[in-house]
């Protein structure tokens, strides 16, 4: 039996909003808002960036054309720091290659303004839940590592020779060790990993790779 | 020419600023078509070509703005030519002229110069010629039972001026030669058939035997010329008289102004120039006196005086029947007389009468004519102001989004909370506000807009440039925004006020902003070169004292040509303008007594710069 990430605190639930116009900020926050949800608006990508956490998870409601960098560039930015944030992008002035170029960079929506309230909020609420997977799957993936990062160069040695199905007197064979050796160091290896069986090694490693 | 282009966002990026008042006079002067110069080709097209290119060429580079083409016509097609008015000029033959000028009023206004002219200043007559060994025929008294052959019955120095000399001789060709044959254009066959033996004698225009000859395609040994005469000045080979060269004429449409423009370049014309040199001719001088054509032509009763020939077989019979009993045919006579002078009173006044309805015709014609153009003048000025609110219309839209968009936020907001019931007045309170103060963003952009279309005459107040400018750039800046070029402003405060219609100055700012701004936001953007997607504004004094306004871009700049047609109406590099807001802009700044101009900035992109006279000194100024 593996545990799974959501031993660590599930992440809150916040929307970022990035728009140069202070009304159509402070508007989306409020409508954002309704849903009971944490807005946090910023007035530009840079403001934005040095506000965020690179690992924060999240919905980015943000606007294509502000002074500075756009919306499309802080999206390729994100996307390049490998940020767990889902981005639904808004403008007042769509046009084709906009559009693909957001989609490209994986928005979950792009928005024409003026747009159906409830259109946004699904979008927000989707991006959210996008957002929450990205993140416990990171974040499993981490523990993992963690939980291999303890494990010696024999004993890493050892628990794949186990996870290939081979027998202890074999490993023993192949790696010039004695079989009592080679049962020292498999015991170590499913307490290190805190794994029960040598299905659970198996599915832990994979999860690894 | 340029197509007007369909309205559309980015039409006429300066042209907001196309002041209703302005247009009229941006559009008075653009697209006038190429002079057109119709050429009788006597020798086809290719010669015709060959001889007058270079006169054309010529003349459309004394015309850069309009150029000048050539068309080649045979005669018919310059009858119909000159007939449908689609010529401004014409450049014929001399009897072809003297019958355009009697139908169709069109008016010489230069006679080509010939180094063969003779004392008159006539280089145009007939060479009649015959086979060298032709000993039978030796005067044209001889011609009578020949065979005769010429160009043409209309070719003036290749058939008529050598008829009217026969006729002296007392040869009528159409009546005493064996056959009278017409070679038709082009021309050389007649010197063929001739030395060919399938004509006795044949009929050229002076000087062409000469150029035959040069051209190595005849030998001049071959031919004899009949009744040899000699004008001093003059020494090509002649049978008869001497009569003006080609003239070059104006259409009696063709406008008065072009017509001396036409006639000053020509007479510029270097002898040794080389569309002279193509053309056979040494410049060209005042009109020549062509009574001597009309003359002859009476005497042919051809022309012009083709009526005239009604009565000539009446003239015959009398000729020859006059040895007859004298008082009968007195008597016969007068009947037929009195008859004959009244048929022709009714054919006069049927003619007169047909004139006149042609002339009601042509009137309301012209008339027509006029009015499609100022329709189309209308509906150009109709098109452009269209643009110009299309644009507006667009930038409006953009701009009411936003407040529009916040109030929709807001209620919608306002109405989940409700439904949740998590809605506090003191939130509720606030958010109301920001709904009404939207509400009045909203109404002012309304406002600014009303503000800048309304039609107004100009009102010259003194005026702070900085305030002007800065009223400008506000107008622009949600183009700046959207195209991440932002917009710097250097405005001097020291600055005397200018007497100046403020709004108009504002649209200047403006057209000038929003080009600057459409060519920087033209290069790519990136983030090393952000300094240079940068649009300055300064305002300062020239060393004269005047107040100066300069617009920097870092854009793709101009190339040579766009820079010689900057300020041309219609002209235009982007995609889908029209062309029209620099030259409105001119207007506008010389307007005020000030001056716009572009110069080329050393990192690359262009400035535009405009100077106001400052009012302390528009009183000594002012004109």
């Amino acid at each position: 039996m593996t545990r799974d990430a959501d031993t660590a605190a599930p992440p809150p639930r916040t929307v970022y909003v990035v728009d140069d116009d202070p009304a159509m900020r402070h508007s989306l926050g409020w409508l954002i808002g309704s849903l009971g949800l944490e807005v946090r608006s910023f007035a530009s990508a840079e403001e934005f960036l040095r506000a965020l956490r690179p690992d924060q998870p999240g919905c980015l409601v943000t606007d294509v054309r502000m002074p500075g960098m756009s919306g499309l560039e802080l999206q390729d930015m994100l996307a390049r720091a490998g940020s767990m944030l889902a981005v639904v992008v808004i403008t007042g002035h769509a046009d084709v290659p906009m559009a693909a170029r957001a989609f490209r960079g994986g928005a979950v929506d792009f928005l024409e303004k003026p747009f159906n309230d409830q259109l946004l909020l699904d979008r927000v609420h989707e991006a959210l839940e996008t957002s929450t997977q990205s993140w416990a799957a990171h974040a499993r993936k981490a523990r993992v590592r963690s939980l291999l990062a303890r494990l010696t160069p024999r004993e890493r040695q050892v628990a794949h020779l186990v996870v290939a199905g081979k027998l202890n007197k074999v490993i023993a064979a192949e790696i010039n060790l004695s079989p009592k050796t080679v049962e020292v160091h498999r015991h170590n290896v499913m307490e290190k990993l805190e794994v029960g069986s040598v299905a659970d090694l198996t599915r832990l490693l994979i999860e690894a790779e | 020419m340029r197509t007007i282009a369909r309205p559309s966002r980015l039409t006429l990026a300066g042209a907001c600023v196309a002041l209703w008042v302005g247009l009229a006079a941006g559009n008075g002067a653009a697209a006038e078509p190429p002079v057109r110069v119709g050429v009788l080709a006597y020798r086809g097209g290719d010669h015709a070509n060959a001889v007058w290119e270079p006169t054309i060429r010529y003349l459309a580079e004394r015309f850069p703005e309009r150029g000048a083409v050539m068309v080649p016509l045979d005669l018919s097609g310059m009858d119909a030519a000159v007939r449908a008015r689609t010529l401004d000029f014409v450049l014929t033959n001399t009897g072809n002229y003297v019958e355009l000028e009697a139908r169709y009023g069109v008016t010489r206004i230069a006679t080509l110069h010939s180094s063969r002219a003779g004392a008159s200043g006539g280089s145009i007559g007939s060479t009649v010629i015959v086979r060298a060994d032709r000993e039978d025929i030796r005067d044209l008294s001889d011609l009578r039972g020949r065979t005769v052959m010429a160009i043409d019955p209309d070719a003036f120095g290749g058939f008529q001026v050598a008829w009217g000399e026969m006729l002296k001789a007392g040869v009528d060709p159409y009546r005493d030669l064996k056959e009278l044959r017409f070679s038709g254009f082009p021309i050389d066959r007649v010197a063929f058939a001739v030395r060919d033996g399938e004509s006795d004698v044949g009929v050229l225009r002076a000087c062409l035997l000469e150029e035959l000859v040069a051209e190595g395609r005849v030998d001049a040994r071959r031919f004899r010329v009949l009744a040899p005469k000699t004008v001093p000045g003059f020494d090509c080979a002649l049978s008869t008289d001497l009569y003006p060269d080609w003239p070059l004429a104006r259409l009696a449409s063709t406008p008065e102004e072009l017509a001396k423009a036409v006639v000053v370049a020509l007479f510029q014309m270097p002898d040794d120039h080389p569309a002279a040199r193509a053309g056979g001719y040494e410049g060209w001088t005042v009109p020549l006196d062509y009574q001597p054509v009309h003359a002859l032509f009476r005497a042919l009763r051809i022309g012009p005086y083709r009526y005239l020939r009604d009565v000539s077989l009446v003239d015959v019979a009398r000729e020859h029947w006059e040895w007859l009993a004298v008082g009968a045919l007195a008597l016969l006579w007068w009947a037929v007389h009195s008859l004959r002078v009244e048929h022709l009173i009714k054919v006069r006044t049927a003619e007169l009468r047909a004139a006149n309805r042609d002339l009601v015709h042509e009137m309301a014609e012209r008339r027509r004519a006029e009015e499609t153009a100022r329709e189309r003048q209308k509906e150009m000025d109709h098109v452009a102001r269209l643009s110009i609110l299309g644009e507006m219309a667009s930038n409006l839209a953009h701009e009411l989004n936003q407040p529009l968009g916040a109030i929709a936020n807001y209620a919608r907001g306002c109405i989940r909370r409700l439904e949740a019931g998590t809605l506090d007045p003191a939130q509720l309170a606030e958010v109301t506000g920001a709904i009404a103060e939207q509400a009045e963003r909203a109404g002012q952009i309304m406002a600014r807009i009303r503000n800048f279309v309304r039609k107004r005459a100009p009102q010259m107040e003194p005026t702070d440039i900085n305030e002007a400018v800065q009223a400008a750039i506000t107008l622009c800046q949600g183009q700046a925004h959207n195209g991440h070029v932002p917009i710097a402003l250097a405005l001097s405060d020291d600055l005397p006020p200018v007497l100046a219609d403020r709004v108009q100055i504002e649209q200047v700012v403006l057209n000038l902003v929003k080009n600057a701004l459409d060519a920087t936001v033209g290069t790519a953007p990136g983030a090393a070169e952000d300094t240079r997607r940068t649009v300055r504004v300064r305002t300062g004094r020239d060393g004269k004292g005047r107040v100066e306004v300069a617009v920097t871009d870092q854009g793709h700049g101009l190339s040579e040509e766009a820079r010689a047609r900057l300020f041309a109406p219609f002209f235009t590099t982007k995609p889908d303008g029209m062309g029209l807001g620099l030259s409105i802009c001119r207007t506008i700044v010389e307007a005020h007594g000030g001056h716009l101009w572009a110069t080329d900035n050393p990192g690359g992109g262009l400035t535009m710069r405009f100077v106001l006279p400052a009012i302390e000194e528009s009183e000594t100024h002012d004109s």
